[in-house]
């Protein structure tokens, strides 16, 4: 690609971005929420058509591709929110659209058996150990992601595209993951692959180009190049490693919140107890599945428990429903902005007005008015705190990168005063310099004398912002450390202690 | 460059202009098709009278299934509630109880069967297209049921002089849809109610962790459609003169069709009151100009259909061309 300009109504969204795939390389894009990446990638898959500049695919040149030209010249694109069809099995899945067929008399026929002997051959290559007649559905999402670039490769594609593709698996399926990337790799295709996970970068990356709001900053070989530097290049700025206050002390802090003996009913929490003092951020390590989130929904009542109790500022607060817990001052940044957090049909502030208004409302949310003016002043006072990156307050909150859309979501919650905070994934999915504001804001949150409590699963993130770790196990809490005590390799070794089991969960999983 | 992005900001106004004024725009280009085919009998006096008239159950209905659709679901008993609220007021009144009592209890009784439709859409957790499918058939049948089969008339004449009314050729009917129209515009614009309900039809989910009551909110919904429906069925009662058990059968299409026409998206989470007034007005004079042009009334069925498609399809194509 070369000189690739994308305008958008009022946006320069690309300007002059010059890139390059060579076969058998893995080069990866990096570059902040709303620096480029996914306009660029579009532009490849034909999703849009650049304003000006050229693109070469194998010696052939074109100004702009349509989604046929993109297919048609062997790219493949594996977005995030994976396309795999969950009603289909995976071999229908792999050959949807190009099924092979036979002669039946004079019509013709799919012939699965023809199916099945290809999608077998696919699924070893990406080293997927399933019936190539399963239902998709029926598929944990890292192998459903396996069916994907499976996909890619019954496509014949020369060149694959994966967005962010390890945001949503543990470890040991990153580590299949990037196996089968060499082994792609090794077989001449090329890869491009967007990541925010320097670390990730440094280990499967040959080749990095790094996008800043829509510019290019450069191309790097991996080898040479660290992690500081990466970070350099994409935010213009060191990122410090931690947000705590040297020499902190809350031994003789007051309490303000407290969870006294929380138990589900489906024993996904049992009996767990703790305590937050004032200053202190709190947070939460484990395995995915350990119950941290679980818990975090029964406190605030969207979940239902079956006994326990919770005191906010010492006084016991009853917490069963969200609206209650609202009342109460409790506030929940929930892990799913889409699904949990934003509303889509809403702009910037409706979503943050919402929230006070239901506070400041009677009659479970239902009676009062709408005043334009308090929303608009609470729209324009969280933008201002939050340093929300939007042209107006009316905009689309769709149109928002995910970094800014997280902090119109704990716009919402300051605009209604909360006092207690549970961030459930606060970073899930931002880039590194909003992950950095967020950090700093949790920070000064706790410093005002509000409670701020956080599961996260990015063990960095919580070494980085926490001041107290508690680690949950087939949830419970097995340990808890100061800040000053704990370590990646002390966190990890709680979370799993029981080995065997714990092992063979991990890899299913 | 900047020739290119004025054209971006024009057709992006454009499509603002779609927005807001667009079912506006097809009302007024069957006005004046109409006009043009048949000018001596549409400027008359009594035609703003009679598209108002034979709009204005189709207005009341509609906008209770706007709400319905505005929730991400469906309301099909709306022409059930409107005979069973229409037949339970004439039997009222034709025993004797005053028709303020019974137009207050035959609304009252609408209220109820949306509530009906609420609890069970909430305790069963099926899709409202299957409870309202379902009430459906039960309300109608209980219409047959308590009226025996058999139409109701010979209302008080207070009641009938009352709903023959107009005030500057405007029927009392039509007023009664505005007003209703008034109070839902406000509803959705300017209480919490309507922005939780708009909340809710955009995401469930973020809804129940914003604290919204979800299930009290559905409810609502389901109230305000039986209550819209149960004023259709005095305004119907008004117009026809009597009470049928067969009464708005099929009526829920044209409610349907108006608020979709209007521009409510049929995911939920979006949608105005205006637009829904506007596609109510709209299947009116398309009634009303199959009248007037003397097309037969099995045919007028498959014109009906077809203009829905045709009419809905419309903006979805201007809108798609818009987002390019």
């Amino acid at each position: 690609m070369k000189n690739v300009v994308k305008k958008f109504p009022g946006v320069t969204a690309l300007s002059g971005i010059t890139f390059d795939i060579l076969a058998g390389e893995v080069h990866v894009l990096l570059g902040e929420n709303g620096a480029g990446k996914s306009t660029l990638m579009k532009i490849l898959s034909g999703v849009h058509k650049p304003t000006s500049g050229t693109i070469n695919l194998g010696g052939k040149e074109f100004t702009g591709l349509t989604p046929k030209d993109s297919r048609d010249n062997g790219i493949s694109v594996i977005y995030q929110e994976l396309s795999v069809i969950n009603e289909l099995s995976i071999q229908e899945n792999l050959f949807v659209g190009h099924l092979p067929t036979k002669k039946l008399g004079f019509i013709n026929t799919v012939d699965y058996a023809q199916m099945k002997e290809h999608t077998k051959e696919l699924l070893e290559k990406v080293g997927l150990n399933r019936d190539p007649e399963t239902f998709v559905e029926n598929l944990s999402i890292s192998e459903k992601q396996q069916v994907e670039i499976a996909k890619a490769l019954a496509a014949d594609s020369k060149i694959l595209i994966m967005d962010e593709p390890t945001t949503s698996l543990t470890s040991s399926e990153v580590a299949h993951l990037f196996k089968v990337v060499r082994q792609l790799k090794k077989e001449g295709k090329g890869i491009v692959f967007i990541s925010h996970k320097l670390g990730e970068i440094m280990e499967i990356g040959d080749r990095v180009t790094v996008l800043k709001d829509g510019t290019y900053v450069g191309t790097k070989n991996v080898s040479d190049v660290t992690q500081d530097d990466l970070v350099t290049m994409m935010v213009g700025r060191q990122i410090s490693g931690s947000y705590q206050h040297e020499n902190a002390d809350f031994n003789k802090a007051e309490v303000i919140f407290e969870v006294k003996n929380l138990t589900r009913r489906d024993g996904k929490v049992k009996n767990v107890s703790f305590k937050l003092r004032r200053g202190e951020i709190l947070g939460f390590s484990g395995l995915v599945g350990s119950g941290r989130s679980e818990m975090m929904n029964s406190i605030f009542g969207a979940q239902p428990r079956e006994s326990g109790e919770i005191y906010i500022y010492g006084q016991k607060a009853d917490c069963l429903t969200p609206y209650q817990s609202i009342k109460n001052g409790l506030a929940m940044v929930t892990e799913n902005r889409r699904e949990t957090g934003f509303f889509h049909n809403f702009n910037i502030k409706k979503n943050i007005s919402v929230l006070p208004f239901i506070k400041k409302s009677s009659g479970g949310g239902t009676v009062g008015l709408i005043s334009a003016e308090q929303e608009e002043k609470w729209a324009d006072e969280q933008k201002q705190r939050l340093n929300i990156k939007c042209y107006s307050t009316a905009q689309g909150i769709t149109e928002l990168s995910g970094g800014n859309q997280q902090k119109v979501i704990l716009g919402k919650w300051l605009a209604a005063d909360s006092q207690i905070i549970i961030f459930d994934e606060p970073t899930k999915g931002i880039d590194v310099g909003s992950k950095g504001e967020i950090y700093t804001l949790m920070r000064k949150l706790a410093d005002e004398g509000k409670g701020v409590l956080v599961v996260s699963s990015e063990l960095p993130e919580l070494l980085a912002v926490c001041d107290t770790i508690s680690v949950f196990r087939e949830g419970e809490i097995v340990a808890t450390f100061d800040r000053k005590d704990a370590t990646e390799e002390k966190l990890v070794a709680a979370s799993t202690a029981e080995k065997g089991k714990e092992k063979k969960r991990d890899s299913r999983k | 460059m900047t020739a290119e992005n004025k054209v971006k900001q024009n057709t992006l106004s454009f499509k603002q202009i779609w927005q807001r004024y667009g079912t506006l725009g097809i009302l007024a280009l069957l006005l004046v098709i109409l006009a043009v085919l048949k000018p001596t009998y549409f400027f008359q006096s009594s035609t703003v009278t009679q598209i108002l008239s034979q709009s204005s159950v189709n207005i009341l209905i509609a906008l209770g299934e706007f709400f319905a659709i505005l929730i991400a679901g469906i309301d099909l008993s709306v022409g059930s509630v409107v005979a069973l609220s229409g037949m339970f007021m004439a039997k009222l009144m034709v025993s004797g109880t005053t028709p303020v009592l019974a137009v207050l209890l035959g609304i009252f009784m609408g209220a109820m069967l949306g509530f009906l439709n609420g609890i069970l859409v909430n305790s069963t957790g099926l899709h409202p297209f299957i409870i309202t499918l379902g009430t459906q058939a039960i309300f109608r049948g209980v219409t047959l049921i308590i009226s025996d089969s058999s139409a109701v008339f010979g209302f008080p004449a207070g009641f009938t002089k009352f709903m023959a009314q107009r005030i500057f050729y405007v029927p009392v009917a039509a007023l009664i849809a505005f007003a209703v129209a008034l109070v839902l515009a406000f509803l959705t614009k300017k209480t919490k109610l309507g922005r939780n309900i708009y909340a809710l039809g955009g995401n469930k989910e973020s809804a129940w962790y914003s604290g919204i009551n979800v299930k009290l909110h559905m409810l609502i919904v389901f109230i305000i459609s039986g209550i819209c429906a149960g004023i259709a069925g005095v305004v119907l009662l008004g117009r026809v003169g009597s009470a049928e058990p067969a009464a708005a059968t099929g009526f829920e299409t044209y409610a349907i069709a108006a608020a979709i026409i209007g521009g409510t998206s049929f995911f939920g989470g979006k949608g105005k009151i205006f637009g829904v007034v506007m596609g109510g007005l709209i299947i009116g004079v398309i009634n009303f100009g199959m009248n007037l042009l003397s097309v037969s009334s099995t045919l007028q069925q498959v014109v009906m259909g077809a203009l829905i498609i045709g009419s809905v399809t419309l903006d979805r194509f201007v809108a798609a061309e818009n987002r390019r």
